[in-house]
């Protein structure tokens, strides 16, 4: 009877170990399970529901091959959105990098006292946090021509005679689109370059500076190579801001005056909720998805060789 | 005794078989029905007579409100799930084709038997008809059996506002201009004419009177566009020209509120109108300096001498997935019965009713009431009944709000958005 009693026992234990010892090999699949099924779910699905959409008529459902995709090139709206969205693009980018830089360089030369420099880091993240819709508004009423603050400080100053229309022509609606978004996204620039400051040794810019190396000096050889690849990834995150800009251009402008300010996402949203033909805009979210891989890897590649250096 | 037996059986046989049926033939009361409605003006005397119907009926009405245009997007996407989200909507009448030629919506006839009313304009039964009981039928929809789906509740129909203590009433777009060139005055500043020229809806809710007016049209009776005409062209040229220069600066992005604002704060003279903007901004004391000075009449005709009214009703439905519909057409019918109109007029409502828009005691309070019931009866226009609408508004408009801008010629505008509708038309299975 002992015998058999130890026999169960050890049968017991070997047992126990043999499902810890699965359990543990398990482990890591359960873990990843739950990312997996999101990740099916979230991507995986909606991208081939994509897909199928984009080969079918939006009317009947019929398999149509690349009609949708070939379409796009006798289709002279979504070239030209493509050529407003470059427009937008290259503009916000570039004036938002060199404001955000300039600013945070001034900052950081001429701000000593902690206490002003934690000032301007809460100013600088209030429009960050402020919606883009709310923007929009505000900057819709800012640029009315009889009673917006714009056009009443420029008769104040004596700038202007007349009211200028802002949302009425093309250049002054792309300005006052830009604008809002220049407004809202300098400051996110500023805060990764200023941080990215705070790590320049000190040593090495006393060292420069008693060698006699000019402002500029400093900023090209001993800081830009320390941010640059923190302002390639701040282009990494505003190229992807700006391709998907949406909310404050539709309140401000719709798109208007006729295309001019209709971006790519403002022409998607219009192919797929006021054409109803969302076989089209499956495949135009297709280009849209290469036109970004492609200016990621570009910039990939640009921190690639920043590495590399 | 066995034929009381019996007796017994067929009334407890009945009892059993319509448990859910009341004394007036209802199911058992909801706890409530839910409504998906427009955010704005247009909802005022719908929420004004609600507190009446709980207290009558006992049930309570849940509104849910969205702006117009996400009230599309979110009705689309509830048909297209097929779920109960709703027991009542109001739409605009353009969704009206699309809502029907889906079959998202109950039929009021043949589901409760609708009787049709004398006292409702004939124009009001034929927007909640589908397929359309006149114009031309978009082809998927030739021969399907036609039945009512919906009855208005906000009147809503485009007519002329005009500062009657400043100019005469205008029955032409020339005494339109004359009007203008009378008061205008810019360094005052106080303008001619004020224009909705916003891209899209707006700017073709404003044009297309001016284009029905000069005989122009944007399909034939088989949906061939016939846009790319003189009339058409002469249209776009004497609203992008003759009228824009009395308007003031920025109208290029002007909606109803920029459009009602002018001529509340006594910056305007003359302009389209919707009744919704009348009641809660143009005649209203407290965000108003024009009450009384305004005088309200039907949309100027063209050189031809043609109206061109344009109607916009929101009508109330019942989507096919609802599950209160029963008490939900009990609402339809007391909501737009003469008795419950007068009390919606009253609560700010745009009512639709011949009886109320001609009642001598509210024409008193509302003096618009006569200029919609003459625009109603004109009978006013309504868009082109077909389910592609949304997409021709927004090429279209696109277009005209570029011409008021002078980005495109009058004739480039009208040669490009037709080119572009004709297209678009013909992907929508619109020609062989």
């Amino acid at each position: 009877m002992r015998t058999t009693a130890v026999l169960d026992a050890d049968e017991r234990a070997v047992r126990r170990a043999t499902h810890a010892a699965r359990l543990r090999r398990a482990t890591p699949y359960l873990l990843m399970l739950a990312p997996i099924v999101l990740l099916l779910a979230l991507v995986v699905y909606p991208m081939v529901y994509n897909v199928n959409l984009s080969l079918r008529s939006y009317r009947t459902g019929e398999f149509v091959g690349l009609h949708n995709f070939l379409r796009v090139f006798d289709d002279a709206l979504f070239i030209e959105s493509i050529k407003a969205t470059a427009v937008y693009i290259v503009l916000a980018v570039s004036i938002e990098v060199l404001l955000g830089l300039g600013l945070a360089l001034f900052i950081h030369r001429t701000v000593t006292s902690g206490l002003l420099r934690s000032l301007f880091y809460v100013l600088m993240i209030l429009p960050m946090v402020t919606p883009p819709v709310a923007a929009g508004v505000i900057a819709r009423l800012m640029y009315t021509p009889n009673y917006g603050i714009i056009n009443y400080l420029l008769h104040a100053v004596g700038a202007i005679q007349r009211d200028i229309e802002w949302l009425s022509t093309g250049p002054t609606a792309m300005f006052s689109v830009l604008s809002v978004d220049i407004w809202q996204w300098t400051p996110f620039v500023f805060l990764v370059a200023f941080a990215g400051l705070q790590a320049v040794p000190q040593d090495i810019l006393e060292a420069a500076k008693s060698d006699g190396a000019s402002s500029w000096n400093l900023f090209r050889y001993i800081e830009f190579p320390y941010l640059r690849s923190l302002l390639l990834l701040v282009l990494v995150f505003r190229v992807t801001d700006t391709l998907r800009v949406f909310d404050h251009v539709l309140v401000l402008t719709g798109g208007g005056p006729g295309s001019t300010t209709e971006f790519l996402s403002v022409y998607l949203y219009r192919v797929a909720f006021k054409f109803f033909n969302l076989s089209y805009a499956a495949a135009i979210s297709f280009y849209v998805l290469i036109i970004a891989s492609v200016v990621f890897t570009l910039l990939q590649r640009l921190l690639v060789t920043e590495a590399v250096m | 005794m066995q034929r009381l037996a019996l007796a017994l059986m067929v009334v407890m046989a009945f009892v059993l078989a319509v448990p859910s049926l009341n004394a007036q033939g209802l199911p058992p009361k909801p706890a409530k029905l839910t409504m998906a409605v427009v955010a704005g003006g247009e909802t005022t005397g719908l929420k004004a007579i609600l507190p009446i119907w709980e207290k009558e009926m006992g049930v309570k009405v849940e509104l849910v409100e969205f702006p117009y245009p996400t009230l599309y997007e979110k009705l689309v996407t509830a048909f297209q799930a097929n779920v109960a989200t709703y027991d009542l909507l109001i739409a605009d009448d353009p969704w009206m084709p699309k809502f029907g030629s889906e079959g998202w919506l109950t039929p009021l006839d043949t589901e409760f038997g609708y009787k049709r009313d004398a006292d409702i304009f004939p124009v009001v039964y034929d927007l909640g008809t589908w397929p359309p009981p006149r114009g031309p039928v978009p082809p998927t929809e030739k021969g399907k059996a036609r039945h009512l789906y919906a009855i208005t509740l906000v009147g809503n129909v485009e007519f002329f506002m005009y500062r009657k203590d400043l100019v005469s009433e205008p029955k032409t777009w020339s005494d339109v201009v004359a009007n203008a060139k009378k008061v205008h005055d810019p360094n005052k500043p106080f303008y001619g004419f004020v224009i909705r020229g916003a891209k899209g809806n707006p700017v073709i809710s404003e044009f297309t009177p001016v284009l029905l007016s000069y005989g122009a049209r944007i399909f034939d009776d088989n949906w061939k566009v016939v846009l790319n005409s003189k009339a058409a062209v002469d249209a776009l040229r004497f609203f992008t020209k003759d009228l824009k220069q009395y308007a003031p600066p920025g109208v290029v992005n002007y909606d109803a509120a920029e459009r009602a604002r002018e001529v509340a704060t006594g910056r305007a003279a003359q302009g389209f109108i919707w009744p919704a903007e009348i009641t809660s901004i143009v005649e209203n004391p407290s965000v108003s300096k024009v009450v009384g000075k305004m005088g309200y009449t039907l949309a100027p005709a063209g050189p031809g001498g043609k109206r061109g009214p344009l109607i916009g009703n929101w009508l109330l439905a019942i989507p096919k997935a609802a599950k209160n519909k029963r008490w939900a057409y009990e609402f339809i019918l007391w909501a737009t019965s003469a008795k419950v109109q007068k009390p919606y007029t009253l609560g700010g409502g745009i009512p639709f009713r011949k009886s109320v828009l001609t009642d001598a005691a509210l024409n008193q309070q509302f003096r618009f009431l006569r200029a919609m019931a003459a625009s109603l009866a004109a009978p006013a226009e309504w868009r082109p009944r077909t389910s592609e609408w949304s997409a021709v508004e927004t090429i279209f408009g696109t277009h005209v709000n570029a011409a008021l801008a002078g980005i495109e010629s009058p004739e480039d505008a009208i040669a490009k958005a037709a080119a572009e509708i004709q297209k678009h038309m013909q992907e929508a299975g619109y020609y062989k």
